[in-house]
């Protein structure tokens, strides 16, 4: 298993390179003299702009361009905002939090739900139940993210009033210093009455928009991995021993069928930040992804450029980890190779 | 290898493996199958619908999508108490939103098709590619897959519409670019699976060439799985599109693209709200009828991933 482990581990070091050499790409191809983008003024004298060049490290050949590049992501170093003229690592750590926050919570909803409606569908097989709840997951996952979350917002902000419609907590109310960048944590930290609550409230809506298609993934996922765990002579032989019901369905099918719905969880991660980027632009929620889009159009290529690398980071991070704890919990896969 | 190939021979001659896909299946065994199947078969009826919206646009539709009512801005749809005049309603510039749904309907199934069509040449050529060659090329096309696949999609599409600019087209090939290893994959995972097939082996005996050995012999046997991937793959290319729409980093304005409709509709979210409403309506029917057509697809050709 160990080795198992390793192996994996060292074959994500050319995806990491493969990455780092996209966006240095990416950046060079951009429409525009990045010094001209960066002095943003023209009859700059040769002189000024020969400085500029030799300052951004451009008169240097290409690939040590890429190897100067390489060596100060490894030093943590992923560039400086255009806009605000701070290092992009620093505003992506400020504003990380709240997408993992809202990331979270979308997750836990999708499992708490999808988890045992798919369960329920597959001993309920061919009943109204099973029909109606595969309806609802083939919507799910035809659903426009963006469109889902304003038509809630139509419904529970504008018309019902039971939601607010935008942000993470009430700042007009509420305000106290951020420690952790939750705003759960630092609501319940701050002992004002009723912060957290608030910051419940704001945090519902868009999770269970950005948790709708993981809900609707994990429900089918669940089932079917189910169909096929009831069908084992492990269960047969449960069943024959006399348990109940409960036990043999919640407990032994239910253990085993998870295996590989836990496998899907983290391979969404990728789809759960790409759901955020939309999710956060429609509730004016303050994280990674509104910051990536308005990125793009304030033109401030060096965070885009840093945002992707290091969400992209984060992606394959989480997806090795995923891989390693599949591999413990299944012993069967590390086997195979 | 002539032991290897000896051994492969004899065990043939006991037992015969059948081709499950040697000839493409024919149409009326095809039909059976996915007739069962009432979801697909009301699926493809719906998609057929939008089919026909999509290629009669100019007939059905009672406007032109982009031209102006300025007499009847924002005019409430039938059911809201307006005219019969626009049925659906108007949008904020005054333009019919029925015309504009009809019309939406050309724009996704172009975007989604043309991506399919995209990505799945690339796939037939750099997966076929990867299983023939394997060593050197197959780990460069596995890398540059891998890479790929492990960025989150709307991400990496949103990087290729920042550098080469929003538009239509290029929301074509960004959203390409995005879902091409998904077809890389499959192809190059079920060419290596067939290559090592005994049939393959007696082409290779009988002095076939490589061009003729991946594409007419190996390739259509490994057709099946990917004809049920690019029929799911056309409608996430929707769904991304409408999203890059909504962002403002897809199709540009006055093109009556789904979700370019809804950006534009936000402001009128407490005003308007069929404004809002109807376009995501068109998406959400319109995927979930491929995607309902797609898994009767899935029943039909491909019986190993059957749904149980």
């Amino acid at each position: 298993m160990f080795r198992y482990i390793l192996r994996r581990i060292v074959l994500t070091v050319p995806t990491f390179v493969a990455l780092m050499f996209i966006t240095f790409v990416a950046i060079r191809l951009v429409p525009g003299d990045p010094v001209e983008v960066r002095v943003g003024e023209h009859g700059i004298s040769p002189e000024r702009l020969a400085m500029f060049r030799r300052q951004l490290g451009l008169d240097q050949p290409v690939w040590k361009q890429f190897l100067d590049y390489v060596w100060r992501l490894l030093h943590g170093d992923f560039g400086t905002s255009l806009s605000t003229s701070n290092p992009v690592l620093r505003e992506f750590l400020t504003l990380f939090p709240a997408t993992l926050e809202l990331s979270f919570a979308a997750m836990l909803i999708a499992v708490i739900i999808g988890v045992p409606a798919g369960a329920i569908a597959a001993v309920k097989r061919g009943s109204a139940y099973d029909h109606i709840l595969m309806a609802a997951s083939v919507t799910g996952f035809s659903m426009p993210i963006f469109w889902w979350g304003l038509l809630l917002i139509m419904l529970f902000s504008e018309r019902w009033g039971l939601t607010p419609v935008s942000g993470r907590i009430d700042l007009i109310k509420y305000y106290f210093e951020p420690v952790t960048g939750f705003m759960l944590i630092d609501a319940a930290l701050s002992d004002q009455k009723g912060a957290l609550l608030d910051a419940l409230h704001h945090l519902a809506l868009p999770a269970f928009v950005l948790g709708t298609l993981p809900l609707a993934v994990i429900a089918r996922m669940t089932r079917s991995s189910m169909l096929e765990v009831l069908n084992e002579d492990y269960i047969r032989a449960a069943r024959a021993k006399g348990l109940s019901p409960f036990r043999v369905v919640g407990l032994h099918a239910l253990r085993n069928a998870m295996i590989p719905v836990v496998t899907v969880i983290g391979l969404s991660v990728g789809a759960l930040l790409s759901g955020a980027v939309l999710t956060e632009t429609i509730f004016s929620w303050p994280g990674v992804g509104k910051w990536l889009i308005e990125s793009i159009f304030r033109r401030d290529y060096p965070a885009l450029q840093g945002g992707v690398m290091l969400i992209s980071s984060v992606v394959i991070l989480v997806s090795l980890a995923v891989d390693i704890l599949y591999s413990v919990i299944n012993p069967r896969i590390r086997h195979a190779r | 290898m002539p032991g290897k190939d000896g051994a492969d021979l004899a065990s043939t001659t006991a037992l015969p493996e059948p081709l499950v896909f040697a000839q493409p299946p024919d149409f009326a065994a095809f039909w059976s199958i996915f007739r069962e199947n009432r979801g697909a078969v009301f699926g493809l009826i719906v998609l057929s619908l939008v089919v026909l919206c999509a290629i009669f646009a100019s007939f059905i539709a009672p406007y032109s999508p982009v031209e102006q009512f300025r007499d009847a801005i924002r005019a409430p749809p039938v059911w809201a108490g307006g005219a019969w005049k626009f049925v659906f309603g108007t949008d904020g510039l005054g333009r019919d939103i029925l015309s504009r749904l009809i019309y939406g309907a050309r724009i996704s199934l172009f975007i989604g098709l043309s991506v399919m069509g995209l990505s799945s040449l690339i796939g037939v050529a750099l997966g076929l590619s990867a299983a023939y060659f394997g060593g050197g090329v197959d780990i460069a096309i596995s890398r540059l897959t891998d890479v790929i696949w492990a960025l989150p999609s709307l991400v990496l599409a949103i990087l290729i519409i920042a550098i080469i600019g929003p538009s239509l087209f290029n929301t074509i090939i960004a959203i390409t670019i995005v879902y091409m290893p998904s077809f890389v994959r499959l192809m190059r995972a079920s060419a290596m699976a067939e290559l090592s097939k005994d049939y393959v082996t007696a082409a290779r005996a009988v002095g076939v060439g490589p061009l003729r050995l991946m594409l007419s012999t190996v390739l259509p046997n490994c057709l099946a799985p990917y004809i049920v991937q690019a029929a799911i793959g056309v409608s996430s290319a929707i769904l991304e599109a409408a999203g890059l729409g909504f962002l403002g980093l897809g199709a540009q304005p006055p093109t009556p693209e789904w979700g370019a409709m809804l950006a534009d509709a936000r402001e009128f979210i407490r005003s308007d709200p069929w404004i809002v409403t109807l376009p995501g309506l068109a998406i959400v029917v319109t995927v979930i009828a491929i995607n309902l057509t797609g898994d009767g697809l899935r029943d039909a050709l491909d019986p190993k991933m059957r749904r149980s």
